[in-house]
């Protein structure tokens, strides 16, 4: 099956050791590589075909530098190929230079909007290893952590219903505290019958309420 | 290639009215250049809304840059993860003021750290360097999600009794403006949507299984009145007759 292919997207699973990154044999001796040291653990391994760094055993980086983008589609071929061949999540990483800025656009049409991957630009390799060190930070990062994640804390529904009830016209906050009294919840206010509703808010708001609801 | 297949439905842009002043020529560009109809909202969550499960915030670069606008940015991202199924963040390039040569863009720890953390929580993130390729991505996405068939496909102007009932629905708890529209337009009533099943609420509202659960448990809640805050209820309380 894999025959054709001249790079395997990645073969078989990587294993990432906790808080490292395992890089491409070809990034050794680089800037980022350079970098990175001190920063976080970067180990090298061969064989990683289109994958530049896998950060985790299910996030890796696909970099693309100033000069794949000039060369020409050569890097779309890439990622194309690791989208299709994969089920990791896919960074990819592209150097925006004022050489490059013309490519951006399709570039980014391309990535996110098409193959539905993330794309970060960086303006050269130092800003890279920058931008890789937070992501790993944040990868090893309790995911409560989060602050963009929804906090699930359970609120008292109370002030909401009240709120709720009094946008029916011609309910205002004494008739909605009336009206919840008797009937408890909205579902059961919404099927209450007009007499029942009279004897709560009087012959005009029930009639109002009624037409509210079922109109 | 496609701008004749693309053009076949017309695309619907809910926008923020707020944006009118900070993103005049997004919504220029939206009408003129690309033929989207654009609806001026209170959408007050989110700067925009392209598809039923899709809210796009505006933000630019330099409000990213530093923790100034730190709790402003996580708190209405924080919303909207309980409202959409999807967000999208357009960092967008500041504005060179007149007099300004070019801003020169000093990348920080913190801007690697956000965007680290918007791509960790599922946030989608665009790049636009001005506020003509915002709204080039705005269309780019309201096409997608209409591929996807999420498209806005009720009517976006609200009138009369109409805007009653959206009043009415936007009170739900963390419910998106374009789910309590899509009420409005989809059900023959309220009453008819208060005693919808779960099943009936996703279908209408056109929003998650999980949502529509979530929207009926709140309309099925029996209310303690005991419970609300005395600030909110204090001159109905002290004659109000005591429950039966």
């Amino acid at each position: 099956m894999t025959t054709k292919a001249n790079f395997p997207a990645a073969a078989g699973s990587v294993v990432v050791p906790y808080g490292h990154v395992v890089g491409n044999e070809k990034w050794r001796g680089s800037e980022i590589a350079q970098r990175l040291q001190g920063k976080i653990k970067l180990i090298f391994e061969d064989g990683l075909g289109l994958v530049d760094f896998h950060l985790s055993n299910k996030i890796c980086i696909l970099y693309i530098s100033e000069a794949d983008l000039v060369a020409g589609d050569d890097f779309k071929r890439r990622l194309v190929r690791f989208r299709n061949a994969n089920s990791l999540g896919g960074i990819v990483i592209v150097e925006r230079t004022q050489i490059s800025d013309q490519y951006f656009i399709a570039v980014q049409k391309l990535v996110v909007l098409e193959l539905g991957m993330v794309l970060l630009p960086v303006a050269n390799q130092a800003e890279a290893s920058q931008l890789i060190t937070q992501l790993v930070r944040e990868q090893s990062k309790d995911h409560n952590s989060n602050p963009f994640l929804r906090k699930q804390c359970s609120q008292l529904l109370e002030p909401s219903v009240f709120r709720t009830v009094q946008q029916i016209p011609g309910v205002g906050k004494t008739k909605a505290l009336l009206l919840l009294q008797q009937f408890g919840s909205i579902h059961r206010l919404c099927n209450a019958s007009v007499e029942e509703l009279e004897v709560v808010v009087g012959q005009t708001v029930a009639q109002q309420i009624h037409t509210f609801l079922c109109s | 290639p496609h701008d004749t297949v693309e053009k076949k439905a017309a695309l619907c842009v809910l926008v923020d009215s707020r944006e009118i002043s900070s993103g005049a020529d997004v919504i220029s560009s939206l009408k003129a250049v690309h033929g989207v109809k654009v609806q001026v909202c209170p959408l007050s969550s989110s700067d925009y809304i392209v598809s039923n499960r899709m809210a796009v915030e505006r933000k630019f670069q330099s409000e990213l840059l530093n923790s100034v606008n730190r709790s402003k940015v996580t708190q209405r991202i924080q919303r909207l993860q309980g409202m959409f199924e999807r967000i999208c963040v357009i960092v967008e390039k500041d504005r060179v003021k007149a007099g300004e040569t070019s801003r020169f863009f000093q990348r920080t720890q913190y801007y690697d750290g956000v965007l680290s953390a918007l791509v960790q929580a599922g946030v989608r993130i665009l790049f636009s360097s001005c506020q003509e390729e915002t709204a080039s991505l705005l269309k780019d996405l309201a096409l997608l999600e209409q591929r996807k068939n999420a498209a806005i496909s009720v009517p976006v102007e609200v009138e009369g009794r109409r805007q009653e009932q959206l009043n009415f629905y936007l009170s739900i708890p963390n419910i998106s403006y374009l789910a309590a529209l899509n009420m409005c337009h989809r059900f023959r009533s309220v009453k008819m949507m208060i005693n919808s099943s779960p099943l009936d609420v996703a279908t209408g509202a056109q929003v998650s299984r999980q949502k529509a659960e979530e929207i009926f448990r709140y309309l099925h809640h029996g209310c303690d009145v005991q419970l609300l805050p005395d600030s909110l209820c204090a001159r109905g309380k002290s004659h109000a007759p005591a429950r039966s």
